[in-house]
């Protein structure tokens, strides 16, 4: 699962950091733990998201003469989830769930989110029934809610998905360790909700503006590029071995600077400066770090990037909410670290039919 | 003379050095009164926790009312023996009458506690004693001399035929030191409780108790009057001082 | 019978303490089921979504008296009631009870007024095995009763256990060395689980909601798992008063007075240890109850563990459920956060009223 960082600017700092520490390290385990399988049922149900392998081949064909409901899926804990029907009544305990929903064309069924939630506007004014740490399981019980999308790794406390489902309420738990999962966790809320056409099409959009990135940035000279998510409380936190940020920086064209383990997001000031960046991207610019903030920090300034001044800001949210934004967060990105990168035209997504 | 009450036959205890007891033969009968006497270390206080069944001789017997102490329970040992507790902490704010009720827990009923009898023997106590005027008080509040009487009254409503004290008046002043005296006098003559105390006071256990046991390096070394038990030789071997410091009532040598 | 000076109560030793309030200990009782019965109302009654209370009383009646009421109100409402309101407010009692006997049982066997049910090490051990479960990668049900729960209670005895035997190889006095191994051994988990929680990473949260304490994974499966634990090892407590009664002037008194100190010190606490690890089982550590009832109901009746422990048992289910139930009024906060509020101005209190005792 990509990391959260609807940290808006309300947040305060102490819970941003909190929050951005719980993001890393999900990437990080998620990264470690490896992405999640999803099996094909037999025959007789309805379509299943296939492992969509990163940058090559397209998502298979779905049968289109079967019903789609009801239908039994294996989300991403290998747990089966059966619905019964087609789902009116949906709740998403995550931001990313939400915007997958709302570019799906399920919108209008959707009936609660998080406290968090912060795109698009139409789920922002949405009740909200979870919070960071807690979910409200009587008020989505008391609104009837006949689907449940949660976020694994312990972004939704598991004991609430566990007590959902023992009331009898359909949960699918989705979680995305890298950009492959993302597309799979497209296909797999679309199965849930009636609109596997959409999400294919939607999928294979994106998949073709991954594929067309990658393209325009193959053969360029990769920088060093330090992606700085955190440094207000000391520590100098940025992306872990193997996170999902690794895979966005190089799809960018960028050599990303890692801490060196997959399990630690903290890098020593020391192994930075030995390792040199080139290019230096401000993941917290929405905190209001500016590159002056960063020329001026002490021993800074013998890194290249500082040196030629090539410290930019980057979007962190959509460069990590693992949903329909992400192929625009790729672009961002290659583009902060290409500035002078052609990029063809960005397909619109959703996908205009 | 009446059955022995309380009986240690050639015991022996080994505990911590400082306090053992060596082949103590002892024999107090129904009704009387005695003091333990003897210097710091003597094993006073050894010989009660033995005689009381806290502490397993090395060697030899005791026995209560004929009985030895080994077969009894804790239960059975509280109500042939009344121990009056040491100053304790109270964790909790307790009343006067609330310390005095404890001593009725050998004989309250185990589920629905203190019975009309056992309210009744508290009340006696409490008179007897003479405490009722610190009813309602908190325990903890009260003067060291006050505390002790509380205390004896609790041991009074144990209603055991026995009452050992251990050092009763350590904290007291002259006053009170004598109420005590006479108090336990009186309940020895008019109730026939047998009464054993240690004391320090010399003075006082020569005045009150018709026999003395005095104590030394763990051996009994005098049983007798005061008369007998406290000669000048005697006074100057095991006290260590000039006798003429120890200012014995008229009539002690 | 009368004595100079003062009155003497032949009624019973124990009378009323506040003000000139006589307290009837029935009457105490009778205030408390009072007491529970409206929480229980409240705690059905109210949550975060609005249930209209004929609605309550209907599927109540219906479901559990058997009576044949045509139903008015949605499946969903129902569940709420039954599934998720009910279990909880019961649970909430349990836990309540439990921990106000166990405080009261630590805090007369160590003789102690600050002492609570988490003295001996059991919280952190609880802790430390919750944060365990939370990181082992495998989803364990048993009996529904989850792998989080189970851990818990196997680390608050595991806890209670080790303090137990390592303070019996001390040279201190027994109680000293129990209350001293209590903080070392204690103290160690506390590391080894701040350790755990440096290395959870995404699971973090999850430790934090089992260290503050809720109710919010409260199933029938696992109150009616507990409720006989913790009921059945709260009466053997209970009948066990005249023992705790005896400890009051100190271990030696209490042998004089008939107790079998080491026996009775061995069973009371392995039975304390029983309730308070099934209590924080299922509802994480929440403070304050175990310390501040039994101090409040002594205030009311005296020392005597013959009326503290039952009285505390009622106490502790009503502050804990109405504890709940403004946890849940409030927006969702930790219910421990609620009782740490309603307790810390009480614990001054205590700490002021406190005293060692004999000053020489």
């Amino acid at each position: 699962m990509f990391p959260l960082s609807p940290f808006a600017q309300r947040a305060a700092p102490s819970a941003r950091l909190a929050a951005l520490i719980a993001s890393f390290v999900l990437v990080l385990a998620a990264c470690s733990a490896g992405s999640a399988a999803s099996t094909s049922p037999t025959a007789s149900t309805a379509a299943v998201a296939t492992p969509t392998p990163l940058l090559t081949a397209a998502p298979t064909p779905s049968p289109t003469t079967v019903p789609a409901f009801p239908t039994t899926l294996t989300d991403d804990e290998d747990t089966a989830v059966t619905i019964p029907a087609e789902p009116q009544k949906i709740v998403s305990l995550t931001p990313a769930s939400t915007e997958i929903l709302f570019a799906l064309g399920a919108g209008p069924r959707v009936i609660a989110t998080t406290e968090f939630d912060d795109f698009p506007p139409a789920a922002v004014a949405l009740p909200a029934v979870a919070t960071y740490t807690t979910v409200d399981v009587e008020k989505i019980v008391g609104m009837e809610a006949d689907l449940v999308i949660a976020g694994g790794n312990f972004f939704n406390p598991p004991e609430a998905i566990t007590r959902l489902r023992s009331l009898g309420v359909p949960v699918l738990v989705v979680y995305a360790p890298n950009l492959a999962g993302v597309l799979k966790d497209i296909e797999l809320i679309g199965s849930a909700v009636g609109l596997s056409a959409e999400a294919k099409a939607m999928t294979a959009t994106m998949q073709a503006g991954i594929d067309a990135v990658s393209a325009a940035t193959a053969g360029l000279v990769k920088p060093r590029t330090f992606y700085e998510l955190d440094v207000s409380t000391g520590p100098i936190y940025t992306v872990a071995d193997g996170s999902v940020y690794v895979e966005m920086i190089e799809l960018a064209g960028g050599d990303p600077i890692t801490t060196g383990s997959t399990a630690d997001f903290s890098i020593p000031l020391e192994r930075l400066i030995a390792a040199d960046p080139e290019l230096i991207l401000l993941g917290d610019a929405a905190y209001n770090v500016t590159a002056e903030q960063v020329k001026a920090r002490s021993g800074w300034n013998v890194m290249t990037a500082v040196k030629t001044d090539a410290i930019r800001p980057a979007n962190d949210v959509i460069i990590t909410r693992p949903g329909p934004r992400l192929v625009q967060g790729l672009r961002e990105l290659a583009l902060a670290i290409h500035p002078n990168l052609v990029l063809p035209s960005a397909a619109p997504i959703p996908p205009v039919p | 003379m009446s059955a022995a009450i309380v009986e240690l036959d050639a015991v022996t205890v080994a505990y911590r050095e400082r306090r053992a007891l060596l082949d103590i033969t002892l024999s107090i009968a129904a009704g009387e009164r005695v003091a333990l006497i003897g210097p710091n270390g003597a094993g006073k206080s050894t010989l009660l926790a033995v005689a009381t069944g806290l502490l397993r001789p090395a060697e030899g017997r005791v026995r209560l009312t004929g009985e030895p102490v080994e077969g009894l329970d804790r239960l059975d040992v509280a109500r042939r023996l009344a121990v009056v507790p040491g100053a304790a902490n109270l964790p909790f704010a307790t009343r006067v009458e609330e310390v005095v009720a404890l001593g009725r827990l050998p004989h309250e009923d185990p589920f629905r506690g203190a019975r009309p009898a056992d309210r009744a023997a508290i009340a006696a106590a409490i008179e007897r004693v003479g405490v009722g005027h610190l009813l309602g008080r908190d325990a903890r509040e009260l003067s060291l001399g006050e505390r002790q009487l509380v205390l004896i009254a609790l041991a009074v409503a144990q209603s055991a035929p026995v009452l050992i004290l251990d050092e009763p008046t350590v904290h007291l002043d002259l006053r009170h030191q004598v109420g005590a005296m006479e108090l336990l006098v009186d309940l020895n003559e008019r109730d026939g409780t047998t009464i054993i105390a240690v004391l320090h006071d010399l003075a006082l256990a020569a005045h009150f108790f018709p026999r003395l046991v005095l104590l030394d390096g763990g051996r009994i070394v005098a049983d007798g009057s005061a008369a007998e038990v406290l000669t000048p030789d005697r006074i100057r071997e095991v006290f260590g001082v000039d006798p003429s410091f120890v200012r014995l009532p008229v009539g002690a040598a | 019978m009368t004595t100079r000076g003062g009155t003497l109560t032949t009624a019973r030793p124990r009378v009323g303490r506040l003000g000139s309030v006589r307290d009837r200990p029935v009457l105490l009782v009778g205030l408390g089921f009072v007491a529970l019965l409206v929480a229980l109302v409240l705690g059905v009654g109210v949550g975060s979504v609005t249930i209209d209370p004929a609605d309550t009383i209907a599927i109540l009646a219906h479901r559990f008296l058997g009576l044949d009421i045509p139903q008015t109100w949605t499946d969903a409402t129902e569940t709420i009631v039954v599934e998720l309101r009910l279990p909880r407010i019961l649970t909430a009692m349990l836990v309540g009870c439990a921990l106000a006997v166990a405080g009261a049982t630590f805090q007369g066997l160590l003789r102690n007024p600050l002492a609570d049910p988490y003295v001996l090490g059991t919280a952190s051990g609880a802790a430390l095995g919750a944060a365990i479960a939370v990181l082992i990668p495998v989803r364990f049900v048993i009996l529904e009763f989850g792998l989080i729960q189970g851990l818990a209670f196997i680390g608050a005895l595991a806890s209670i256990t080790v303090v137990y035997k390592l303070s019996r190889n001390s040279g201190l006095a027994p109680l000293t060395s129990l209350l001293l191994t209590g903080y070392a051994v204690g103290s160690l988990l506390a590391a080894a689980l701040a350790m755990a929680m440096y290395l959870s990473g995404a699971a973090l949260r999850q430790i934090f909601t089992y260290l503050l304490g809720s109710f919010d994974a409260a199933t029938w499966p696992r109150f009616l798992a507990t409720l006989p634990i913790i009921l059945i090892a709260s009466i053997a407590i209970m009948l066990r008063a005249r023992s705790l009664n005896g400890l009051l002037l100190g271990e030696q008194a209490a042998a004089h007075l008939g107790v079998d100190v080491r026996r009775e010190r061995r069973i009371l606490l392995a039975l304390a240890s029983l309730v308070t690890a099934a209590a924080v089982a299922i509802s994480g550590l929440i403070g304050f109850v175990g310390l501040v009832v039994p101090h409040v109901v002594r205030l009311l009746v005296g020392p005597s563990a013959r009326l503290v422990l039952p009285l505390s048992a009622i106490g502790g289910a009503a502050l804990l459920a109405y504890a709940d139930i403004i946890a849940r009024l409030a927006g969702g906060i930790p219910v421990g956060v609620v009782t740490a509020i309603l307790g810390a101005p009480f614990f001054l209190v205590i700490l002021r009223r406190a005293r060692t005792g004999y000053e020489v």
